[in-house]
């Protein structure tokens, strides 16, 4: 869980992408690994199969500086969608603050969504968090392709986001929508911020 | 606090930049706010009321008679 460390004066946020194959995850991170500037560029760790597929997990540790005397760094992971690396993708959820969930608005890829959305859901609840409350935002992605090809918004909204959480249209292969995104499951896991003598679950 | 963080984090460029403004604030905003609710009550202790003597301690106010009565007892 997220907590400003007043002791090492550290806040560290875990942000988890989650989707199914394909959706966009690993492309999300690259996006904002293009945009950090050099100083601040870490090791973005991806680790993938011969096919170019996500086997393990990414790694993007944003180190964002000293902001008001804190350390701040958010780790951003994605998981891999495959159905078969469930394990690996519960792995990656623990200690999770807050997850952005990438969907791909193909209209042939609308089971895997909700499929990937159960299994989210499950692996959370597994880990012991409540799926309910948990910091969540929903990007629909690949809006570029043609639209006869692609869900609306409204669909994908009715069918994925029945929390009603803040929702964003992404083309993550050209940025778009990728910071907002990122802007937004941020705010809302800053907004859960707790300091030691007061945590929350 | 919270507008220089955003001030610091506008001076880089690009989409990152807008991101850490807006994140700077933010947590500069939350920090405050943990802070002030971290932060002990500073509200005056009210002044100290002198410890009550009890009018009827009983053996201190009899005492003179007390001691009376042994005198005469001694007699």
């Amino acid at each position: 869980m997220s907590v400003v460390n007043y002791g090492t004066r550290e806040i560290t946020c875990k942000i988890v992408y989650y989707g199914p194959g394909r959706s966009g995850k690993t492309t999300n991170l690259q996006h904002i690994y293009s945009q950090l500037p050099e100083e601040r560029k870490g090791k973005m760790v991806s680790l993938a199969t011969e096919t170019d597929r996500t086997l393990f997990f990414d790694f993007l540790p944003l180190d964002l500086g000293t902001i008001s005397g804190f350390a701040t760094r958010f780790q951003l992971y994605t998981v891999p969608g495959q159905v078969y690396y469930a394990a690996t993708r519960k792995l990656v959820l623990q200690g999770v603050d807050g997850v952005v969930f990438v969907a791909d608005s193909q209209k042939r890829q609308l089971a895997e969504n909700i499929e990937s959305l159960q299994d989210l859901h499950a692996n959370l609840a597994d880990e012991g968090f409540d799926p309910r409350t948990i910091p969540l935002v929903m990007q629909y992605n690949k809006r570029d392709l043609p639209a006869d090809e692609i869900s609306s918004i409204e669909e994908l909204d009715e069918v994925l986001n029945f929390r009603g959480v803040p929702h964003f249209a992404g083309t993550a292969i050209s940025g778009g929508g990728v910071f907002e995104t990122l802007r937004s499951i941020a705010s809302m896991v800053l907004s859960r911020l707790s300091a030691p003598a007061a945590k929350d679950a | 606090m919270a507008e220089s963080a955003k001030k610091g984090a506008e001076d880089e460029g690009g989409e990152f930049a807008d991101f850490m403004a807006d994140i700077s604030q933010e947590i500069a905003q939350r920090v405050e706010s943990l802070d002030a609710a971290a932060a002990p009550r500073k509200t005056p202790e009210p002044p100290r009321k002198p410890t009550p003597t009890p009018r009827d301690s009983g053996l201190i106010l009899e005492w003179e008679n007390l001691a009376d009565r042994m005198i005469e007892d001694m007699r």
